[in-house]
């Protein structure tokens, strides 16, 4: 696929017009935009799992589980830090207090608390997809930059070559 | 040799005036996060009955808080990120517009230069 079929719309640059170091400042701002968005992916991705974790906390720690053998029963081990636990027993399996964001907690019941979290889920795997498309067609725009370089610094260097 | 000078200062300046206009773009975005999370908490709250029970977070320590007052701490910190956005965004253009404007100062001043190293070549 070339640049001039892409349907490139109006504004719009040839890119076989531009010279090498133009091409080359064009090609380390796409890579830098392309890490950027990757990031930015990768993040979404650890944000989508904590909030999985977290209604999967629910499930079975919480509303319990018989499959799981925490049905029925109240006994729990708190972290206090990550490497120190302490016995406790589950005084409430009907409500939950919910990070909503800005440091204000809100009371949910269990079921509540997990449409809250499905919700966020939901909302985070949209921004994903619109995000794959970004990255698809910058990572396609930096493929093409990159050939039309490589044709530009072949042909370039063929006439030097001829004349030395 | 002059004009060389003049031309190592402005683009210094200009130099500075790129980072700053690098630290309010930055600063844009953090607003417009905190904005967005803000949002969020607004929405959540308008979806509660009034007897839900809400916490705020100080410190290490959870204070049960009423609904309204909460939506009332919400709302106000919307409106401050939005007047700080506005303020902000006026900071940026008023940045790239200066910068613009040496932008171009410097062409012409990066021109002299080339003129007067090229006249100082032709007369030896």
């Amino acid at each position: 696929m070339s640049q001039n079929t892409d349907g490139a719309p109006q504004g719009s640059i040839n890119l076989a017009s531009l010279s090498v170091p133009q091409l080359r400042a064009l090609q380390t701002r796409l890579t830098s935009e392309l890490e950027h968005l990757t990031t930015s992916h990768t993040k979404l991705r650890a944000a989508q799992a904590k909030f999985r974790d977290c209604v999967r906390s629910i499930n079975d720690g919480v509303t319990g589980n018989a499959k799981k053998g925490t049905d029925g029963r109240d006994e729990i081990l708190v972290p206090l830090t990550s490497s120190l636990y302490v016995k406790g027993r589950l005084t409430d399996r009907e409500k939950v207090l919910v990070d909503v964001g800005t440091g204000f907690y809100v009371e949910k019941t269990a079921p509540k608390a997990v449409a809250f979290y499905d919700e966020k889920v939901k909302g985070l795997d949209a921004n994903l997809q619109e995000l794959e498309k970004i990255v698809q067609t910058k990572s396609s725009q930096l493929r093409i930059v990159e050939e039309t370089l490589r044709q530009k610094m072949l042909s370039e260097g063929a006439p030097q070559a001829a004349a030395g | 040799m002059d004009a060389q000078k003049q031309l190592q200062a402005r683009s210094e300046e200009f130099q500075a005036l790129q980072t700053e206009l690098e630290v309010l773009v930055d600063a844009r975005q953090k607003l417009e996060s905190q904005q967005q999370e803000n949002e969020g908490v607004q929405t959540e709250f308008a979806q509660l009955d009034d007897e839900s029970n809400i916490y705020k977070l100080v410190g290490p320590v959870l204070l049960k808080q009423d609904k309204s007052e909460a939506t009332m701490a919400v709302n106000g910190r919307l409106e401050f990120i939005e007047k700080e956005i506005k303020r902000i965004e006026g900071e940026i253009s008023a940045t790239q517009e200066k910068s613009e404007k040496m932008r171009s100062e410097l062409i012409q001043l990066q021109s002299q230069a080339q003129q007067q190293a090229a006249a100082a070549s032709a007369s030896e």
